[in-house]
C-alpha cells in the first residue's frame, strides 16, 4: 500500500493542539489538580497523535508490525488501551475511596457517641 | 480500614449491663437504621419500651434530613451519620458499635414500623431453640401479614432460588427481610465486611459462604406506615440483576477461613 504522508497543515493543526493541550495539563499538574500519573495518562491524547503526524514514517512501521492496513488505526487503539488503562485504574481508585469515606463516615458517628458517652458518666446510657 | 477501638471507650456500657436485664442474661442491642423517618421512629421506639424486655437500642440515622435525630435521641442512643450511605453503611455502623461494646446479640429492625417489636422474642427464642449465626424473620413461613406485593414476591423466590442453590448452611425463604438477629460471630463476620447496597440478600451470600449457619422463624410484618420504598418501577429490575449477580460472585470468590471470621 502506498504510504500518504499528512500534510504539513495537518502536522500543525496536532502539534499545536498537543503543546496547548500539554500545557494545559502541565499547569494543572503544578496546581495539584493532577498528580504525575494522571498527567502522563492524559497527555497521552497528545502525544500519541503528535507522534503519528510528525513521524509517519514510523507510523506505518508500527501498522506493518502489527498487521494492520491503516496507521490511523493502530493510533485509535493505542489511545484506547490508553483510555481503558486510565479508566480501570481510575474505577478501582473510586471504589476504595468510596470505601474509606463510608468507614471514616461510620468512625466519626461512633467516636461522637464515644464522646457523648463520656460527657455522660457511667449514667448516661440505658436500655430503653 | 484498620478498626479503632472504641471498647474501653464507652464508660456506659456496665451501666447498661446491668441496667434492666438480669445477670448473666444476653446483651441485645437493636440496630434501626433510618433515613427520614420523624414520623414511626418515635413510636417505634415506644413501643420497643413497652415490651419492657430492656433492649440497648442503638438509632443510626443516615444523614435525615428532617428531624429523625432529634426525635430518636429522646428515648435511644443515636448515631448520626454525617452524610447518607445508604442502608448497608447505616446497619454496618450499628454491628461495628455492637461489636466494640460486646454486644452478644445484634438484632436490625427497620425505622418505618414494619416490624413488630415483640417479634424480637420470637427471634430470641428461636435462637435458643436452634442456635444459628443469623436468624432471619420471615414473612412467608406462615404468610403471615403484609408480604409485600406480587411482582416482588416473585423476584424474592429467584433470590431464594439462588441462595438455596447456591449454599448449604440454611433453607431461607426471605431473603430480603430486614428483621434478624446475628449472634457474636455474625456480629464480628460483618463488622469486617459488609454490602453496600441491597445488603440484606448479599449479606446472606457473604455469610454462608464463610460458613455461617442461617435460620428462619416465621413473624408478622406490618405495610410501610410512612414513606415510600426505594426500589420501584425499573429499579427493581436493576435490583434484580445486581443482587443475583453479586450472588453468584459469592459463589465464586474463595471462602474466608474461619479463623479471619472470628
Amino acid at each position: 500500500m502506498t504510504s500518504v504522508l499528512p500534510s504539513l497543515e495537518t502536522v500543525v493543526v496536532i502539534s499545536a493542539f498537543a503543546l496547548i493541550y500539554m500545557l494545559v495539563l502541565l499547569r494543572k499538574t503544578l496546581q495539584g489538580k493532577f498528580d504525575l500519573y494522571d498527567f502522563m495518562m492524559l497527555s497521552m491524547v497528545a502525544i500519541i497523535p503528535a507522534s503519528f503526524a510528525l513521524f509517519p514514517k514510523l507510523a506505518y512501521l508500527v501498522s506493518h508490525l502489527t498487521g494492520v492496513v491503516f496507521p490511523f488505526v493502530v493510533m485509535f487503539g493505542a489511545l484506547f488501551l490508553v483510555v481503558f488503562a486510565f479508566m480501570h485504574n481510575m474505577t478501582a481508585r473510586l471504589h476504595r475511596l468510596e470505601r474509606q469515606n463510608c468507614a471514616l463516615i461510620q468512625e466519626q458517628s461512633l467516636m461522637a457517641l464515644e464522646l457523648k458517652a463520656k460527657e455522660n458518666g457511667p449514667g448516661g446510657t440505658k436500655p430503653i | 480500614m484498620a478498626d479503632m477501638s472504641l471498647d474501653s471507650g464507652l464508660g456506659s456500657t456496665v451501666t447498661c449491663r446491668s441496667a434492666a436485664r438480669p445477670a448473666g442474661a444476653p446483651r441485645v442491642l437493636l440496630v434501626i437504621p433510618c433515613f427520614n423517618e420523624e414520623a414511626s421512629i418515635g413510636g417505634l421506639l415506644s413501643e420497643i419500651a413497652a415490651t419492657g424486655r430492656g433492649y440497648h437500642t442503638l438509632v443510626v440515622d443516615d444523614g435525615s434530613s428532617d428531624a429523625t435525630c432529634a426525635v430518636a435521641s429522646r428515648s435511644s442512643q443515636v448515631a448520626r451519620l454525617a452524610q447518607n450511605l445508604g442502608i448497608g453503611g447505616a446497619v454496618q455502623t450499628g454491628i461495628k458499635y455492637a461489636a466494640r461494646q460486646g454486644f452478644d446479640f445484634c438484632v436490625q429492625i427497620d425505622g418505618d414500623g414494619q416490624h413488630d417489636p415483640r417479634a424480637i422474642e420470637t427471634l430470641l427464642d428461636a435462637y435458643r431453640r436452634n442456635p444459628a449465626n443469623i436468624t432471619i424473620g420471615s414473612r412467608f413461613i406462615d404468610h403471615a401479614g403484609f408480604c409485600s406485593t406480587p411482582m416482588r414476591r416473585a423476584g424474592i423466590r429467584l433470590i431464594v432460588l439462588a441462595l438455596n442453590g447456591l449454599f448449604s448452611g440454611g433453607r431461607i425463604t426471605d431473603p430480603t427481610s430486614g428483621m434478624r438477629l446475628l449472634d457474636r460471630s455474625a456480629i464480628a463476620f460483618f463488622a469486617k465486611a459488609y454490602p453496600a447496597d441491597y445488603p440484606e440478600p448479599i449479606s446472606l451470600a457473604w455469610a454462608m459462604r464463610a460458613g455461617l449457619t442461617v435460620s428462619e422463624v416465621p413473624v408478622e410484618m406490618r405495610p410501610r406506615e410512612t414513606g415510600v420504598s426505594s426500589i420501584d418501577g425499573l429499579k427493581s429490575a436493576s435490583y434484580m440483576v445486581r443482587v443475583l449477580g453479586y450472588i453468584l460472585l459469592a459463589r465464586l470468590v474463595r471462602a474466608p477461613r474461619r479463623r479471619d471470621i472470628q
